[in-house]
């Protein structure tokens, strides 16, 4: 086995092992400030790599997306402002968790959640490189389609109490990303003649708008009613340690979350953030009492976490033998190769075949050390901030979501629109409609879309080419099965409710 | 000897002078890294010549260029993007000439390739080229023309977008070969690659130098110009295997937003010069299978302009 001589390899060399646990400070310290995503890091810190031995500049980088996506996680409990995408979801039962002063023990779910997600993808890169790139190819534009059909499905049981304000908040998400020019024939829509409106609304923008500033005007509302009520309780010192009794229920939620991202990883151009909703929305579904998720619930964070951080490893496979970047993190990676004169490509495992397993023990290590860092270190994170007063906490949020909306793109444009996004954030907030379902279509509506018209150029426009292709199939009756099955279950739920009301009169 | 230091100390206060001088017109430019807007997906063949670029800079730019990839319509994101910047040296662009000119003619937009940017220069040359997946049927270039002749409008093809110059050379080559094909737009090289490397088209026009690590998986038909490429130099070209085309390729090029200043341009347009000629660009691009091939700022307009005479003919015929 290769991975154990790299393994080895790797931890016998102190200063591949010193990168490594910089790469996980910061790639931890990026994703919690929300807007600096970990691809926005590694973006900045590419010209630093073109210095460094190859194997060097792609561990360093590759470990900062890998705890990027988990560093993300601490922003989204202790300040309901996700760092990334990527941990949009985790806020749903992270926040309620942080308010009722358990925000220790909800960092520590994360940690150990993303940790065994990220492992479950690793391991699945390593054992089955060959297999995962195989699987990718036959994936063609019809079955990306189907999985896209699959995923708003899955995706439906986030959408919350009211089903009607769920689907405005997630058709407006889609709406708002038909904004721009058309994927295939490069027309404008929606652009009212506007320029910078060409360019489509950015994801960066919108989400610190519609989370971060969102919320901070959701808390300026609040202040009036509930004087620092959140300020005494986000911490409290007997709900910080975490019990195994407590994490078991937790396990398989992290465990399918893991196979999740996993397979959501092979396939390229989906990314974290679906993976993490995903297996929300599967781990919802599947919960002993789903009516605690949303409100606090342990499980509620390590099916998210698990799953976002597992996306990491099997995204290497199409990307390193594919040549397709399955992420912003994966188009950057992908340049590093280059820069190095590693040919991507099929031949990459005959002709970089010891690089390429010294990477993964790399990714290994990386894994190790930021749940180390994250476990033993985060709750101090959280102890920390908690002192910070709210009055002073939630400017210096406001003015980040200023500073990070800017310097993605260098976009005053980029400013306007997250300022927006954080007024309709707010609105969506006070009339109970669903911010996450709205950025999470926002991101599956564009692939979606583009999938679903290069299926129809490759059919002449017949749909026959959903049912002719095997696993096209397989996902659209996957997808349409969970749909029934949650109808199912809401109209047992009505039935309920409705058989209690009789009871009660 | 008091005389000897003090003509030395006169020297080197003017050698001071002057460095100083110079160094203080560029100390203005550049002071923070420079974005380089590449309007495709990272692993094309334009962005090949961006990290290379990016990666030979050192040492002649004081700051690192940060390739950005704006994928999407043809190039036409990235261009709009970098047309929004500020014009101040910070946001340059980096883009397929040929399909960036392609893609102000064919669409609905205000950009003019030839007026609504100001030139910096050429550092390459790109050429696409017919591929099929190496289980294909089609064995020659004729093999598929006589394919597409026998079942007319059923072969699938793909390209990295509408409007890119890989699309309009196989339009040309479909149409100059009066064989009909329904093409499949793809965002980017790579993802139109792997989509014919898994058949999932029937064939495609993609760059010649996408070959490259993927000999294997793909079989090149032809190269679409007159001579073979200089670096995949067994796949044959269209004018010696006597089959009709459209001599449509892609100049590599960097333009900054209107208005920049000039001495930025200058200063832009002569580091090109010299980065071209570095051995680690030459040595990178030739790895990614491709050669630098510089032109200053007036030339690069000038190649463009006649590409552009020439095309407007092929783009009326491809109307009809």
């Amino acid at each position: 086995m290769e991975i154990f001589s790299a393994l080895s390899f790797v931890l016998t060399s102190p200063m591949l092992i010193v990168a490594i646990l910089l790469a996980a400070v910061v790639g931890m310290i990026v994703g919690a400030i929300p807007g600096l995503t970990a691809a926005a890091a590694i973006a900045m810190l590419l010209p630093i790599t073109y210095y460094m031995d190859p194997l060097f500049a792609l561990a360093f980088l590759y470990v900062i997306g890998k705890s990027g996506r988990y560093g993300g996680s601490i922003a989204a409990i202790l300040f309901n402002t996700p760092g990334t995408a990527a941990s949009a979801a985790t806020q749903l039962d992270g926040y309620p968790l942080a308010q009722q002063g358990k925000a220790g023990k909800a960092m520590k779910v994360a940690t150990i959640s993303s940790v065994i997600g990220d492992f479950m993808g690793d391991i699945l890169l390593i054992v089955g490189v060959g297999a995962i790139a195989s699987v990718a190819l036959r994936l063609g534009p019809p079955e990306t389609f189907a999985i896209y059909f699959t995923a708003f499905i899955v995706i439906g049981s986030v959408i919350g109490k009211s089903i009607a304000k769920g689907l405005i908040s997630a058709l407006l998400g889609g709406l708002i990303a038909m904004i721009g020019l058309d994927p295939i024939s490069g027309e404008e829509r929606f652009t009212f003649g506007v320029f910078d409106l060409t360019n489509g609304i950015g994801l960066v923008p919108l989400m610190i708008g519609v989370f971060v500033l969102g919320e901070v005007f959701d808390q300026m509302e609040k202040r009036n009613k509930r004087m620092a009520a959140l300020n005494t309780k986000a911490y409290d010192k007997n709900n910080d340690g975490l019990t195994w009794e407590e994490y078991k229920p937790c396990l398989p939620h992290a465990i399918r979350g893991g196979f999740i991202g996993s397979c959501i990883g092979i396939l390229p151009g989906l990314g974290s953030a679906i993976a993490a909703f995903v297996s929300y929305g599967e781990g919802k579904r599947r919960a002993k009492k789903p009516e605690q998720w949303g409100k606090g619930a342990l499980e509620g964070i390590a099916a998210p976490e698990s799953a976002n951080n597992a996306v990491s490893g099997p995204s290497m496979a199409p990307l390193m033998t594919l040549g397709i970047p399955g992420s912003t993190i994966g188009a950057i990676l992908l340049g590093v190769f280059l820069i190095h004169g590693i040919q991507v490509g099929p031949t990459l495992f005959l002709t970089s075949k010891e690089l390429i397993y010294q990477l993964f023990a790399c990714g290994l290590i990386g894994i190790a050390a930021y749940g180390l860092i994250g476990y033993f270190g985060a709750s101090q994170v959280a102890k920390l901030i908690v002192r910070i007063p709210q009055n002073v906490l939630y400017p210096m949020i406001f003015l980040t979501s200023f500073i990070a909306s800017y310097s993605a793109r260098g976009s005053m444009f980029d400013v306007l629109v997250m300022i927006c996004a954080g007024v309709v954030g707010w609105f969506m907030r006070k009339y109970e409609f669903n911010t996450a379902a709205f950025i999470i279509s926002f991101v599956l509506a564009k692939g979606t879309e583009e999938s679903l018209r290069q299926s129809l150029l490759m059919s002449d426009g017949g749909l026959m080419v959903f049912i002719e292709r095997p696993i096209a199939l397989i996902f659209i009756l996957l997808g349409i099965s969970v749909m029934l099955l949650r109808i199912r279950s809401i109209r047992r739920e009505r039935n309920q409710a409705e058989n209690k009301e009789l009871n009660n009169a | 000897m008091i005389r000897k230091s003090f003509v030395f100390a006169i020297s080197s206060a003017l050698s001071l002078t002057i460095f100083t001088s110079t160094i203080a017109k560029a100390s203005d430019y550049p002071r923070r890294s420079i974005n380089v807007v590449v309007p495709y997906k990272a692993g094309g063949g334009t962005d090949a010549y961006a990290r290379a670029l990016a990666a030979a800079a050192k040492g002649t730019i004081n700051a690192p260029l940060v390739v950005v990839n704006k994928p999407g319509a043809g190039g036409l994101n990235g261009a709009q993007s970098t047309l929004g910047a500020r014009p101040d040296g910070y946001t340059i662009m980096l883009t397929s000439g040929g399909s960036f000119l392609l893609s102000t003619l064919t669409r609905n937009t205000k950009i003019d390739a030839l007026k609504s940017f100001e030139f910096v220069g050429q550092i390459g040359q790109l050429k696409t080229s017919l591929i099929v997946s190496n289980d294909s049927p089609y064995k020659t270039a004729q093999d598929l023309i006589n394919a597409a002749k026998d079942s007319p409008s059923t072969l699938r093809w793909a390209h990295s977008g509408r409007g890119g110059f890989h699309y309009i050379a196989g339009l040309g080559f479909l149409a100059a070969n009066g064989i009909e094909a329904q093409d499949v737009p793809f965002k980017g090289g790579g993802p139109a690659r792997a989509a014919i490397m898994s058949n999932q088209t029937d064939f495609g026009f993609i760059g010649i130098q996408q070959l490259k690590g993927f000999e294997e998986q793909l079989r090149g038909l032809a190269v679409n110009a007159s001579t073979r490429d200089q670096k995949v130099n067994s796949v044959p070209s269209f004018k010696e295997l006597n089959i009709p085309y459209s001599n449509i390729s892609s100049p590599v090029i960097i333009l900054a937003p209107k208005n920049t200043p000039k001495d930025v341009i200058t200063y832009l347009e002569s580091s090109l010069k010299t980065i071209t000629k570095k051995p680690i660009f030459v040595e990178m691009l030739s790895k990614r299978g491709t050669a630098p091939a510089y032109l200053p700022a007036e030339d690069t307009q000038n190649v463009l302009m006649e590409m552009k005479s020439d095309i407007l003919p092929i783009l009326e015929n491809l109307k009809k």
